[in-house]
């Protein structure tokens, strides 16, 4: 397969020669294949939005290679690159109607009269917005500003399309619907998508790989399913999800499973995940989904462990329950609504809880 | 609408308003009202105006009487109203010319250094007109601060004759009214959403394009309105035209201003100011009715 962009030991420092330089990125190397959703992902400063404006050409690299097909193009100008973007705040020329709006691009190009025509009303189809051609940006709701910005950057064809947490300022539902859409258009053009956002659930729902970003470092790409169920670091764990840390020492091996203590005396085992000795530090991670709650006397299996309830979050479609295990351990598990909507357990109550060793994994500290 | 709003209320925003009223009235309206009036009447010789009656003013402005006491077409004093525009035109151009990049500049800088730089856009305000014209008398005149050095390293032999000429009344113009151009475009780009460069130049728009496509038609109310500032004044200029325009060539303002302080002619005075005022009414209804198409254009929601 060949890449669409790969960034090859791209540094960027913000004012390099004041007694306060930034480096917002620092030596970051990846490569986005042809047609993928690759999603740059991270908390806000993690550089990700630098990394999107480096590729878009809104700032000059301090160093490193950005190719595009082959192309050598982090010396060209914006207007030279041929990739668009999806800002944030979609940027949508106020003086101008949805329909030039969107053939902007096309006309910058000198692209003719007919086929500008045909394109712009081809993307905004393709965007559900060609009814409301003839309106200006202030006349439109978010969502459909969204689409438009998608349809102007689409317009001109470009190799990759950037986006810049497109979906942020638009409310849940519309967010949701969007994300579907997003998918949907990038498999119906099959064109590269580079998605920035700080959003995981967002990030999971939509991306085939993922770059998960902190401070200026890529920490792990890899698919969804990777990335939330493999984690290199305890960034990436704590960030995509909700997940129970639990920090120990290793003092047995299993087989293929390590034996670590936690807290004093409590000991657990968990599947390995790379090189480690008897007496190394680690912390064990744990989501919450893989944790069955049930009451004492339901409990069937004798590889169960007793905990107590020590907090209840209500949300709607499950509750978060915090457990107490004991020896300082707290763990956080989960647990639908009966039937009738009654939580299933209540503050102070006696639980078995149960997990497979496989579903906890080490991490280095 | 305020049907919903008590009679005593709206009686009371009235009187709540009557101050700015009476400042408006006495300091706009009659004035205004004085001068149409004086407009029609006939020049005192001794200064002033005589109570009766006359449209000798505003014949004046296009007929004269000839040695056999006909009335003819005279040319002269439309002449100096159309070099009036001309030169206005000129200057606003100008003005134009030199404020937007200076607006843009400011503009770019960060927000600390920007008020600064307004400040000492607005400096050359502190002192009196007058002096401040004098200084480019120093500056263009013969024996001035350009030709001395040009003469003295023998790039020119004799003098450029740069005083008393149209340039030095543009120049002059200009340099008078450059802070109003300046001011109303500053105004606008300040607002300007600079997120909208990026994304013209990510669709391939070059340099110039942005500029073209986006910048100004963005600050074109801001660059109506500078314009209207400073062509405005312009026309009614007297103190670049009678300095560096030597007195020999008038402008419509040094035209009226003669006519108070010299001519002794009010209602021919009074009858120019009139028709100035119409022109420039005419401009400002040109300019509300396009500001109100471009409103109408970009819809309301």
């Amino acid at each position: 397969m060949t890449s669409a962009i790969d960034v090859r030991d791209i540094t960027k420092i913000y004012n390099p020669n004041s007694n306060q330089p930034v480096k917002a990125l620092d030596n970051v190397s990846l490569t986005i294949d042809d047609n993928e959703f690759f999603t740059l992902l991270g908390p806000s400063g993690c550089g990700k939005t630098t990394l999107l404006r480096l590729i878009a050409g809104f700032e000059a690299v301090s160093g490193g290679e950005i190719m595009l097909f082959d192309d050598e193009i982090e010396n060209l100008e914006p207007n030279r690159r041929p990739v668009n973007t999806v800002f944030q705040h979609y940027a949508l020329f106020p003086h101008m109607t949805v329909a030039a709006n969107v053939a902007f691009g096309l006309e910058r190009l000198k692209k003719p009269r007919e086929e500008i025509e045909a394109t712009v009303e081809r993307v905004l189809t393709l965007v559900k917005m060609k009814h409301l051609a003839d309106r200006h940006p202030n006349q439109l709701s978010g969502g459909q500003q969204q689409r438009v910005a998608l349809a102007r950057a689409l317009a001109p064809s470009p190799k990759v399309l950037l986006l810049d947490e497109p979906l942020s300022a638009l409310d849940l539902k519309l967010r949701q619907a969007m994300r579907e859409e997003l998918k949907q258009l990038q498999k119906e053009t099959g064109i590269t998508f580079v998605f920035v956002t700080h959003d995981q659930e967002e990030a999971l729902a939509m991306s085939d790989r993922i770059a998960v970003m902190s401070d200026g470092e890529v920490q792990q790409i890899g698919g969804p399913t990777d990335i939330y169920e493999h984690p290199v670091n305890r960034f990436v764990a704590d960030f995509i999800g909700d997940t129970n840390f639990m920090d120990g020492e290793i003092v047995g091996f299993n087989d293929d499973l390590v034996t670590c203590r936690i807290g004093t005396q409590s000991m657990f085992e968990a599947e390995n995940s790379g090189a480690h000795k008897i007496g190394d530090q680690v912390t064990l991670f744990l989501r919450p989904e893989k944790i069955t709650l049930s009451a004492v006397d339901d409990a069937s299996a004798a590889d169960t462990r007793p905990g107590k309830v020590a907090n209840i979050v209500y949300l709607g479609n499950q509750a978060a329950y915090t457990v107490d295990m004991g020896d300082g351990i707290e763990l956080i598990a989960q647990a639908r609504p009966r039937e009738d909507g009654k939580l299933p357990f209540t503050l102070g109550d006696p639980l078995a809880v149960e997990f497979s060793a496989r579903a906890l994994r080490v991490l280095a500290q | 609408m305020s049907d919903w709003l008590p009679k005593s209320a709206a009686g009371k925003r009235w009187l709540g308003l009557a101050p700015s009223y009476f400042v408006i009235g006495i300091f706009m309206l009659v004035p205004m009202i004085i001068m149409g009036v004086f407009s029609f009447l006939e020049p005192n010789p001794y200064g002033g105006v005589k109570p009766v009656g006359s449209f000798a003013a505003y014949v004046k402005i296009f007929f004269e009487y000839d040695l056999e006491d006909q009335l003819v077409f005279n040319p002269g004093y439309i002449n100096i109203i159309f070099r009036s525009f001309q030169l206005s035109f000129g200057a606003t151009l100008l003005c134009l010319v030199f404020g937007f990049p200076v607006a843009y500049y400011i503009t770019l800088q960060p927000e600390n250094r920007r008020n600064f730089y307004i400040y000492l856009v607005t400096i050359p305000f502190w002192t009196n007109l007058l002096i401040r014209t004098f200084a480019w008398i120093i500056i263009l005149g013969r024996g001035g601060v350009i030709e001395t050095p040009l003469l003295a390293t023998g790039i020119i032999e004799k003098s450029l004759r740069m005083m008393y000429t149209d340039g030095a009344i543009a120049i002059g113009l200009t340099y008078s009214y450059l802070p109003l151009m300046v001011l109303p475009i500053y105004a606008s780009l300040e607002k300007l959403d600079f997120r909208l460069l990026e994304a013209a130049s990510d669709l391939y728009a070059n340099r110039f394009e942005v500029m073209t496509k986006v910048v100004i038609p963005l600050c074109k109310p801001g660059i109506i309105a500078g314009c209207l500032l400073v062509f405005i004044p312009c026309l009614g200029a007297f103190i670049a035209p009678n300095l560096l325009g030597g007195g020999k060539k008038l402008m419509l303002g040094s035209l009226v201003q003669f006519q108070f302080a010299s001519a002794r002619n009010w209602p021919f005075g009074a009858a120019l100011s009139m028709l100035l005022l119409s022109a420039v009414v005419i401009v400002l209804i040109f300019y509300a009715r396009a500001a109100k198409n471009r409103a109408a254009m970009e819809g309301s929601a």
